[in-house]
């Protein structure tokens, strides 16, 4: 949940950044500005880190970014904590290199997106066989014991009802299981628009 | 026709759950509706956004003022979001503009135009070139929304696909195999094999309902209309198996 929510935050993040830091906006006046919020998961952990600045219980910015790095679950937030983090030690020129980095997490996102449609494209089919076959197959071994019953069942013996049943009841168990991790292919892969 | 589907709902009286999904389906199907027409209003404002800050781009380029330029495209701008630009700067005659931005941005209801804002608000403060910045910004958001729309396109057909198969062409193919082969007029005793199906389709149904709106990135909104959808399943095997089996 919280990759999605960094993934769905981060360029807009970028972009503030930008505009930010171009218009002579200091890093740390920057972060406090995403850490007042509107960045979702990004702007609480930005205002916790003004937070712990703000108390002094922090080692200073440096350690606080490196120690977010840690956090981080999406490789785009973690890239834009490890060239803030170069701007702290190093001094770099962070303007050039968010926007280099917003451009390619453009297209990074352009492509999930498409990748995420393509993927999708066989889940209705996949989840159509599952969930239509499985139940056909189940409601004739299900209806078994009263077809063949009376003089049917002569010709064959059947297992007892009581066994039937049980079989029927964990065989539509698992297909509702089997649906539900085929559907959850469509949260997983969210590309987080 | 009508005794008989007097008769038929009247079956219906031994389900304790089906008829408290259908009661509570309908109920939450009203809640339903407020969602979708927010999202069409909010997706048609965001649709307009880039071209709002295109024009603005180029009018601020031109020499324009911010504010000017925004009143200029209040009077042109076509839908909602020109509408409610106009709104907005028609009542900020007696505030200041930072605090118009601040409202048309909470008018909206949208994230995107609420995040543009402040951003556009940030660039005054610093005085930021703010051609540039608005051109960017109708740049991204462009980009976003085409990405957006390219999603619900194509991915539209495919939820309803799940839905109608999962909640209404299995119950059906099911009842009929059932009805068929082992009709309750001819002595099959098959009550708890009714049961334990409808169950199975109800459920069925609720995670068509929640893939179908995972896929289209609004899980909450389909949430609304899951008891409908389930015990329109439920009521839809029950009563075909008892129309076709007696």
């Amino acid at each position: 949940m919280r990759k999605l929510d960094e993934q769905r935050e981060v360029l807009y993040v970028i972009r503030t950044l930008d505009v930010l830091m171009s218009s002579g906006v200091g890093l740390e006046a920057a972060i406090h500005t995403i850490g007042s919020g509107g960045y979702g998961i990004i702007s609480e952990d930005f205002s916790g880190i003004m937070t712990r600045l703000q108390k002094g219980s922090s080692r200073g910015l440096g350690s606080e970014l490196k120690s977010m790095m840690n956090k981080a679950g999406s490789e785009g937030y973690r890239r834009l904590l490890n060239t803030m983090y170069t701007n702290v030690t190093q001094n770099t020129d962070i303007i050039e290199t968010i926007r280099k980095q917003g451009a390619r997490m453009e297209n990074e996102r352009s492509e999930s997106v498409t990748k995420y449609i393509e993927e999708l494209g066989s889940v209705p089919e996949t989840l159509l066989s599952i969930g239509m076959i499985g139940p056909i197959i189940l409601a004739i071994a299900g209806l078994i014991p009263q077809l063949m019953s009376g003089e049917m069942g002569a010709f064959m013996k059947l297992p007892p009802t009581a066994t039937i049943n049980i079989v029927v009841n964990v065989g539509l168990a698992l297909t509702l299981f089997g649906m539900f991790m085929i559907g959850l292919k469509a949260h997983t892969k969210d590309p987080g628009l | 026709m009508i005794f008989m589907i007097y008769g038929l709902i009247e079956t219906f009286n031994e389900n304790l759950l089906l008829l408290v999904l259908l009661v509570f389906g309908i109920a939450s199907a009203a809640g339903g509706v407020p969602p979708m027409l927010e999202r069409k209003r909010r997706r048609s404002i965001e649709n307009t956004l880039p071209s709002l800050l295109e024009s603005l781009s180029d009018s601020v380029g031109a020499g324009r003022g911010i504010q000017e330029a925004m009143m200029e495209q209040s009077r042109t701008l076509p839908g909602v979001l020109g509408q409610l630009l106009k709104e907005t700067l028609e009542e900020s005659h007696s505030s200041s503009f930072d605090a118009a931005l601040a409202a048309f941005a909470a008018k909206t209801r949208s994230s995107q135009v609420q995040r543009v804002m402040v951003l556009i608000e940030t660039a005054i403060e610093q005085d930021a070139p703010l051609q540039g910045i608005l051109s960017d910004l109708a740049m991204d958001y462009e980009r976003l929304n085409d990405l957006m729309n390219k999603r619900e396109e194509e991915l539209l057909g495919k939820g309803i696909l799940i839905v109608l198969f999962i909640s209404i062409g299995l119950p059906v193919l099911i009842a009929f195999i059932v009805g068929l082969f082992t009709p309750a007029n001819k002595g099959f005793q098959i009550d708890s094999f009714n049961v334990t199906f409808s169950l199975f389709f109800g459920a069925a149904s609720a995670i068509a309902i929640g893939v179908s709106g995972r896929m289209l990135g609004r899980f909450k909104d389909a949430l609304w209309w899951m008891p409908g959808w389930v015990a329109l399943s439920m009521g839809l095997y029950l009563g075909a198996v008892i129309m076709i089996g007696g």
